[in-house]
Parts: C-alpha cells; structure tokens; sequence
C-alpha cells in the first residue's frame, strides 16, 4: 500500500520535474535571444538583450520614442525607420502603416521584438528627450479645475528645452490604477531656469493623470516625467504676433511670453484668451505685469458667457469674433495657437480670412 | 476492444462519424465563442489539428511506457493533462523564436487549447479503444480536421444568421446550441458509414 | 463564455485605471462579447444599426463645434454644446489611434430630454457597437439615442434577406 503510494506520488512528481526542467531549458534557450547591437543613424551603437519589443529595449537605455498608450499598440506614436534587422510586418503593426510607410522600413516599435541586429533611424531631437526624476515644490489652485504643478528637477539637476515644448507625465500606480501612465503637458515656466518647471493642469472627470494631480499629490512627493517634446515654438522673425489659447492652452504661451521678456524681444505681441466667465480666468495679475514688462504686448481676454455677478466690462463673445474684431490686416503677421482641435480650426478661419498665409500659423498638435 | 481497421478508414471515421465534437460532444466551449468570426476559427482550428495529432502521439509514448509499467494506469487523467500543457507550451516558445507572423496568427491560441476537453478527449479514447502508435496520431489528426470542419461550418452557419431576426431570448449562446444540435443530428446521418468503436 | 484571446485583451484594457479612471465596463461582470451581443440585439429591435446611430452623433457634434464650448441651435430643433480638453485616450480595441476628448451636450427641446456622450463613444458605437458596460459612467442606452437624437430607422422588413 504504502509503495504503492510513494511509487505513484514519485512517478507524477518525475514526470512533472522533468517537464519543469524541459521548460527552463526551452525558457534559456528557445527564447533566449540573447545579446544583439542596435545601431542607431548609423553611428551609436548599443549593445542590448533580445527579446523585448524595440519600444522598450530604447527606453532602458534612455532613448524616449513618445507612446501614449504604454506600449499597447493603441496609439501608433511610437514609429521607428527599421533599415535592417526587422523581419516581417506583424498584424497587430499593418493597421497603423500607410502604403508608403511601410515601403520605407516604418514599424511600429512596441510591437517589433529585438530578436537580432538592427538598424534604425530616429530623429535628433529625441536624443534630447531623457526621463528626469523631481520633486513637487508647490501646488497653487489657478481656478477651480485647474492647478499649477512647480517641479524641481532632481536627477538630472538641469533640462534643456525651448519655449513651448511639453514632457509626458508619469503617474504612478496609486489607489485607482495598476501600472504607470503618462500624459503630455506644456511647460509653463521661463525655460532660462533650467532646474525646475512648472506645468498647469486642468482636471478630467475620469481622467488618470488629472485625478492623480489634483486628489492625490502633496508638496515634497516625486515625480517622474520625460522631455522635452513638441516643435511648438516661437519662430525668429521680425512678424506681428498673435497667441490665442484659452484654459491650460495658456501653459506654452506663458513660457513663450516669459522668453520673449528674457531677449526683450520688441515685436508687437496681442494675446487672445477665450474664457466662459469670469471664474475661468486666471494669472491676469501676471499677464499685466508682462504688459509692463514688454515693449508692445497686450493681454487680451474675451468671455462667450459672463456671469450677470462678473460685471465684466471686457471683450464679450466667441473668441474667433473678438479676434475678428481686433484684427486690422493680416500682413506680416505670425499665429500661434493651443487648443483643442475644433478651436484651432476656427481660428484658422478667421486668420486666413484676416489674410495671415496658413504656413505662418502655428499650432500644438497633441490637443 | 482491439478495433481491426484500416487506417484510412479509421481516419474518416475520427474525421465524420465519430466526429469528436458533433458526435461525442467534446470541445464544446471555445467552438461556440470563437465561432463567432471566420479568421479566428480558422487559426483556431489549425491549432487544435495541432496539438491534437502531437498530444495523442506523446500521451500514447507516456502511457505504455511509463505508466503500464509502473501500474498507474489510473494516474492517466493527471498526467494527460500535464504533458498536454507542457506541450503547448514549448510549441508556444518554439513558435515565437521560429515566426512572429505564425505566432500573431496561431500561437496566441494555444493557452485557450489546453483546457480544451477533446484534447483529453483523444488521448483517453485512444487507452479505452487500445489504438496502436500509428493509429493514435491518425485518430488524433483525424479528430483535430473534424473539429476543424465543425468549427468552420458553424462560424459560415453563423456570419448568415447575423441578418436573421432570432427570438430575443434564444440569442447568442441558445441558437448556436440549437444549431450544433442540428449539425449533429446530420452527422448521425454518417453513423452507418464506417464502424469502428 | 470563454472568448478568443483577442477579445480579452481588449476586456482588459477597458478596467479601470487602465486608459481612463473609471473604466469602460462599469459594474457589469459579464464577458464583453455578451455586452456586444445584447446590445446589438437592442439594435436590431430599434430597426437601425450602430453605423447609423454613430453617424447621427457625429452629425450633432460637427454642427456643435461652431458653438465653440457655447450652445448652438441645430436644425430641427436641437441645442448643441462641444467642449474638449487636449490630449487622447487609445481606442481599448486598439485601432484608430487617439480619441479626442471631446464632450458633446444635445437638448432636445421637442422633448425636453438632453444626453451627453462624447468622440470616444462616437467611435467604439460606430466601429464597435460598444454602449460601455452596465453602471458605467459613461453608458449610454441605444433606446435614447436614438429617441432624443431621434436616429431615423429602417421601415418595416418583410422580405427575406437576399
């Protein structure tokens, strides 16, 4: 009875050890890639280990392709020029590449594994792009949904960055969420101070990141976020100006305006603030203060829907209407715009209408 | 019951008559989800032809080699069903390495296989009816195309019933059931054809 | 049920705290080709289809946009506010790339009903046939949109399909 049981319980426990061991064997050889080169633009090469999707291989050794979904494959942000080294297109990939990318070696780097060598081509720009560690030095309420986050930079100490540019945010798991998310904000702050930045951020019913900021980070916590991005920023020319952003819109023309004063930059300068009434309106005080500063800049809020207690005796109406009505010609005139994609289309409108070419207006895509 | 077939005929039989899923109902539950979409249940279907045909082989090797002579034969519900998932699961490694293209297609189906009942289903059918090496795989390969046919006919049957106005309470799952029955009914049909066990 | 591979992936990314705070499923615990299948049977029953429930959504908050974030009349008699904020979520079926975040409000003052949905809806109804899970913040009832959007439906069927 006895052998009976042991010869029994040995032979399944055999049987299952020695398919356990054929397992780790398979697991250290069969997909085990083991070491393989990237050569990137044909100069750095980087020494990694196969087997992880591309995306984040690069991102381990500090290169940031953007992703907006964490490497899901749902968001079709993250393509990489693969010249040599990729093997075929993967069905999860073909969805996100046009005819014409895919005949120029385009993939889709979250979902292309690194089982060889290979040899990509990326951007400069995004050798400039690092992941920063900081902390929260303050959280001051601008309105009532929308905050203004300072960081000071930790490790590295310093970042390089242009007016108008934004970082993705990361916001750890807490409470709500099980892995690490990031979202895009603008930089606020002057870029010449180098060792913090500030952001504003409007809080989203059912948002992760806005939730996150607005309900759950105190002064003195860490935050990590990588940058810079964006190619929103203050062309060197002799032009006229005009910003129009409403909301969190505002963040890079802030950092715009705050460089400007930095060069004592002499153009003249009118930024248009669309608002709905008075409680939506923030940092005025600010704005009239680089009024002061500048040689010939004007601040210029509109309301589409005042309060009867505001008494609001400012410009009333759609904002593409008050710009509409401040607008002379649109000769020798530049545009800068940051909002969500029906208000930039507008405003367009109105511009091309004043006369101002469509190549000389500019706007912040990730809205 | 030591079956004196021939093998193309046992082959058939796996495939029509005893037709593991509309005959013996086994593999019931991925057949009615996945039938849902053609593509799905063809990558689906390759893969249980698969796994079928290798387990009925590996299990045979497992059991008149290790187990009969050990007198466990009564171990065999175990340890079928241990080789079946330490099986899929090289072949799911071996096929990433090899292919990433047959890995999308294929590969992401076979953890949804090894708690597949007709995969079982072979390997036991094959210790009661006594099937020599040679007629395990072919009444593996033979039942793996029939559940393949099954898995296809019903996903057709399917695409033309989303125009069709069924009964509120007999969508989804109930229709489907009803049809398989059907499908099985007509497989009856074939039951005189070739006898094996 | 069980469901493909692929359909659990996509369950997945619609939990909470995955691409949005709350989800996309709500409090329902059904598998989410269940969700679909009960939904597009409410559809067939409505006489219309996912397509053109989308296509009315989107018709609204096109004609909307012009608001600017105000209200505006839209033919025959609806009232219709668009507002958005920057940035994308990720469709949970892993196409399209990123969805706007944009909120469309309709009144309807024939009937003094009013709805809210906004561009991800648009899409995952359209493409998908996807109402959101039972008890989402989120869900909308086809039955009302197509009441208060007052979605035009198909005229009775009495031949067989060819």
């Amino acid at each position: 009875m006895v052998s009976a049981l042991l010869i029994s319980v040995g032979a399944v426990s055999g049987i299952s050890a020695f398919l356990a061991l054929l397992m780790v064997i398979a697991d250290a050889t069969i997909a085990n890639y083991g070491e393989v080169k990237i050569t990137i633009n044909k100069d750095k090469e980087l020494d990694v280990k196969g087997g992880k999707p591309l995306l984040g291989t690069l991102m381990e050794e500090g290169i940031f392709i953007p992703s907006a979904c964490g490497g899901r494959g749902s968001c079709g942000l993250c393509k990489v020029k693969v010249t040599e080294g990729a093997g075929q297109f993967l069905p999860t990939e073909l969805p996100w590449l046009s005819e014409e990318e895919r005949s120029n070696n385009i993939r889709l780097s979250c979902q292309l594994k690194v089982k060889n060598d290979m040899f990509i081509e990326i951007p400069e720009e995004l050798f400039n792009v690092k992941e920063f560690r900081s902390r929260v030095s303050g959280l001051v309420d601008l309105t009532h949904d929308i905050k203004q986050v300072s960081l000071e930079l930790i490790d590295p100490a310093e970042i390089e960055m242009v007016p108008g540019q934004f970082v993705q945010l990361q916001t750890p798991e807490y409470e709500l969420t099980d892995e690490p998310v990031y979202r895009a904000y603008s930089v606020s702050s002057n870029t010449s101070d180098t060792r913090r930045i500030e952001l504003e951020i409007r809080l989203v019913p059912n948002g992760i990141c806005t939730t996150y900021v607005h309900n759950y980070l105190k002064e003195g916590d860490e935050v990590i976020f990588n940058g810079p991005y964006g190619d929103f920023h203050l062309r060197d020319t002799d032009r006229e100006i005009i910003f129009i952003a409403g909301g969190s819109g505002m963040a890079p023309i802030k950092s715009i305006l705050l460089g400007m004063v930095d060069e004592n930059n002499p153009r003249r300068a009118r930024y248009f603030f669309g608002a709905r009434s008075k409680r939506d309106l923030f940092l005025t005080d600010k704005m009239k203060e680089l009024e002061q500063k500048l040689p010939n800049f004007s601040f210029i809020p509109a309301l589409s829907n005042p309060e009867p207690d505001d008494h609001w005796e400012g410009d009333t109406g759609l904002i593409t209407d008050v710009v509409a009505e401040h607008m002379e010609s649109g000769n020798n005139t530049e545009a800068y715009l940051c909002g969500s994609p029906g208000m930039i289309d507008a405003c367009i409108k109105v511009l091309t209408d004043k006369g101002v070419p469509e190549e000389l207006i500019y706007y912040d895509k990730f809205g | 019951m030591n079956s004196a077939t021939i093998p193309i005929a046992l082959f058939f039989a796996a495939i029509f008559t005893n037709n593991i899923l509309l005959a013996n109902y086994l593999g019931m539950c991925s057949f009615l989800s996945v039938s849902r979409e053609i593509k799905t249940s063809v990558g689906l279907g390759v893969a249980v032809i698969f796994v079928m045909a290798s387990t009925s082989m590996l299990n045979w090797i497992v059991y008149y080699k290790i187990l009969i002579p050990l007198e466990l034969e009564y171990l065999r519900f175990i340890v079928f069903i241990i080789v079946i998932a330490a099986f899929v699961q090289l072949v799911e490694m071996i096929i990433e390495r090899v292919s990433e293209v047959l890995y999308a297609a294929l590969g992401i189906f076979l953890p949804l296989i090894t708690v597949n009942c007709a995969i079982l289903g072979v390997s036991l059918f094959m210790v009661i009816r006594e099937y020599s090496f040679l007629e395990s795989f072919i009444f593996g390969l033979g039942s793996g195309i029939g559940w393949f046919l099954a898995i296809m006919a019903m996903a057709g049957i399917r695409q033309k019933l989303k125009r069709a106005r069924i009964p509120h309470g007999l969508e989804g799952a109930g229709i489907t059931l009803i049809i398989t029955g059907m499908m099985a009914l007509a497989f009856m049909g074939f039951s005189g054809m070739l006898p094996i066990g | 049920m069980k469901q493909t591979p692929q359909m659990k992936k996509i369950q997945d990314n619609m939990r909470p705290g995955v691409l949005t705070l709350n989800g996309f499923l709500g409090t329902d615990t059904r598998d989410l080709v269940e969700i679909l299948e009960e939904d597009a049977a409410e559809v067939r029953r409505l006489r219309t289809s996912h397509r053109a429930i989308a296509e009315k959504m989107s018709i609204l908050r096109d004609q909307g946009m012009r608001g600017l974030g105000e209200f505006i009349d839209v033919e025959p008699h609806f009232e219709v506010r668009v507002d958005s904020v920057r940035g994308g979520i990720p469709s949970p079926f892993g196409d399209a790339g990123l969805l706007r975040k944009t909120n469309t409000t309709v009144r309807n003052r024939r009937l003094t009903r009013e709805i809210v949905f906004t561009d991800v809806n648009i899409h995952l109804i359209g493409e998908h046939g996807f109402y959101e899970g039972r008890g989402s913040l989120f869900r909308l009832e086809p039955a009302e949109l197509v009441e208060i959007l007052e979605v035009e439906t198909e005229k009775q069927q009495t031949d067989l399909p060819g």
